[in-house]
């Protein structure tokens, strides 16, 4: 079980459900190390003054904002802390929305809220929580302060779990409008070309079954440890370019079906 | 919108869609630089060689994956980077599924895509048709050296794309440790928490929150700037409810009491 990375109460009105949090998702990446190439001695990180020309131990490092216009203004852990939020034990729910409202762009980052209280009144409050938002589909939203952070959080149930995920503001979303998303009339599409290109995805269309997509990434950088490990040398790939596409969509479309539906096109291995 | 961060063409089937990927975000986050305490200076951080004790060069740092007993399989940058696979400027769309299948939790970074080179009218058509079709199409994406899988999919007028996470980097529910209760929540309560949701209701509006955190971090800046002194709040430890009913009833009451005087 994963150690708990804030533990605190949700509040939902007057009821209070004591909850912990913990990571909901694993990391699976391989990590690697900085060694010295020549002796393949680890590398080690060190802090050193850029005016004596020393090391620092961390309790000698603090933190400054740069001013506009030269100088720096010193800010130490301790003020930092002064300025966390006065709720900050406590995740707020000031809201129920839609949980089909919230455009995915906002979520980051997944989490589990687990019951954290000894006594039964917790496990009841924490169930009454889940079941509530499993039947009307709702998801609460409220703050935390986590690590010197103000989150926003959107909290709804999983399976028979409490989900949390962290969320980006509103402004550091960034507007689409300036994307070049092409709507100008003169680009919308025919009626026979969209009709065909609906019926492209169609035919491509299966259930969602994330288990069936596996890390690549994950699998050739084991194979290339693993092969290093052996002794061999490891080439890297060219990249490719793009071939020309055919510039007709509507010819692209029909040769796209006429092989699906002889099945010359067979579906790729996920 | 900033300059694209990686051009490409996304395919389905045999039809082309010349993209450009921008970041759907920004972080407003304040930085601040590491400084020595006795003196304001900057720090600066240096890769010293844990045999040598000196100073190491970028261009002579290699890769290590340490292995049990603490030795390293020692690798090259470039050698990590050939994991990325083809480092084709293609995505191709393999697979589509229903747009509501897929939870949130999956979803990692979003990019919103823009129109390639001459690709307007292709950009419009996938767009269009993955609208009406109420799908999302899965493909893999190497960028920066790394493949991912990814979801593109129509957001009101843009395509947005996801790099997703796998199904086994996320924990499942099974492993957690979650307490049942003695006995489960009565109607009566459940119907009484879903009047206090309802009550609670409200038509999502990103706007409505802002990163008050991230102001008083300003305002602590700009106080400091000033020589002024910060002081220490306290904390108070809310308690679970004995009565969980009468909580409910009592945040029920509460809340049409706060509405109706907010009415008159």
């Amino acid at each position: 079980m994963a150690r708990s990375l804030w533990s605190g109460s949700l509040s939902f009105g007057l009821v209070n459900v004591p909850v912990a949090m913990v990571t909901a998702v694993r990391d699976l990446d391989l990590h690697f190390r900085q060694l010295h190439e020549k002796d393949g001695a680890p590398i080690e990180v060190q802090r050193w003054c850029s005016k004596e020309d020393v090391e620092v131990p961390w309790d000698e490092i603090t933190h400054a904002y740069e001013i506009e216009g030269g100088g720096q203004v010193i800010v130490t852990d301790e003020e930092l802390e002064a300025i966390e939020p006065r709720r900050t034990r406590t995740i707020d729910i000031e809201s129920f929305v839609d949980l089909a409202e919230v455009d995915p762009v906002y979520f980051d980052h997944p989490y589990y809220l687990l019951p954290a209280g000894s006594d039964d009144g917790s496990a009841r409050a924490y169930r009454l929580l889940v079941e509530v938002m499993a039947r009307t589909d709702r998801a609460a939203l409220g703050r935390f302060v986590m690590r010197a952070k103000e989150y926003l959080a959107i909290v709804r149930a999983h399976d028979r779990a409490l989900m949390l995920s962290t969320m980006l503001f509103a402004d550091e979303v960034r507007d689409t409008k300036d994307v070049a998303a092409a709507t100008q009339k003169s680009h919308k599409p025919s009626a026979q070309q969209l009709k065909a290109a609906v019926a492209v995805i169609e035919e491509l269309s299966e259930n969602w079954e994330p288990g069936e997509w596996k890390d690549r990434y994950r699998r050739r950088l084991q194979d290339v440890v693993a092969r290093k490990r052996k002794g061999e040398t490891i080439k890297v790939p060219e990249p490719q370019e793009a071939a020309e596409e055919a510039p007709d969509l509507m010819a692209a479309l029909e040769q796209t079906l006429a092989e699906m539906r002889s099945g010359k096109r067979q579906k790729q291995e996920a | 919108m900033p300059r694209s961060i990686w051009n490409g063409t996304i395919t389905f089937g045999l039809i082309g869609v010349p993209i450009k990927v921008h970041s759907a975000s920004e972080s407003h986050t304040i930085h601040f630089h590491q400084v020595h305490e006795s003196d304001g200076a900057r720090i600066k951080q240096k890769r010293m060689c844990s045999k040598e004790g000196k100073e190491v060069p970028y261009k002579e740092v290699a890769m290590g994956y340490e292995l049990r007993g603490g030795e390293f399989v020692m690798l090259e940058k470039d050698e990590i980077d050939a994991a990325a696979g083809s480092r084709s400027r293609r995505i191709e769309l393999e697979q589509f599924v229903e747009r509501d299948q897929i939870d949130p939790v999956f979803y990692d970074r979003t990019y919103y895509l823009g129109a390639g080179e001459d690709g307007a009218d292709a950009y419009r058509l996938l767009h269009d048709a993955l609208e009406q079709a109420q799908r999302t199409g899965l493909g893999r994406w190497v960028f920066h050296n790394r493949e991912y899988l990814v979801a593109v999919r129509a957001s009101d007028e843009v395509l947005a794309l996801h790099t997703m996470r796998f199904a086994d980097e996320l924990v499942p529910v099974s492993k957690l440790d979650i307490s049942a209760p003695s006995r489960k929540p009565s109607e009566p309560e459940l119907d009484m928490a879903e009047q206090l949701v309802e009550s609670l209701h409200k038509a999502f509006r990103p706007g409505a929150f802002k990163d008050t955190y991230r102001d008083r971090v300003a305002e602590l800046i700009k106080r400091k700037a000033k020589g002024e002194e910060i002081e220490l709040p306290e904390y108070e430890e809310p308690e679970a409810p004995d009565d969980l009913m009468a909580a409910l009833e009592a945040s029920l009451g509460k809340g049409k009491k706060s509405r109706s005087k907010a009415r008159s």
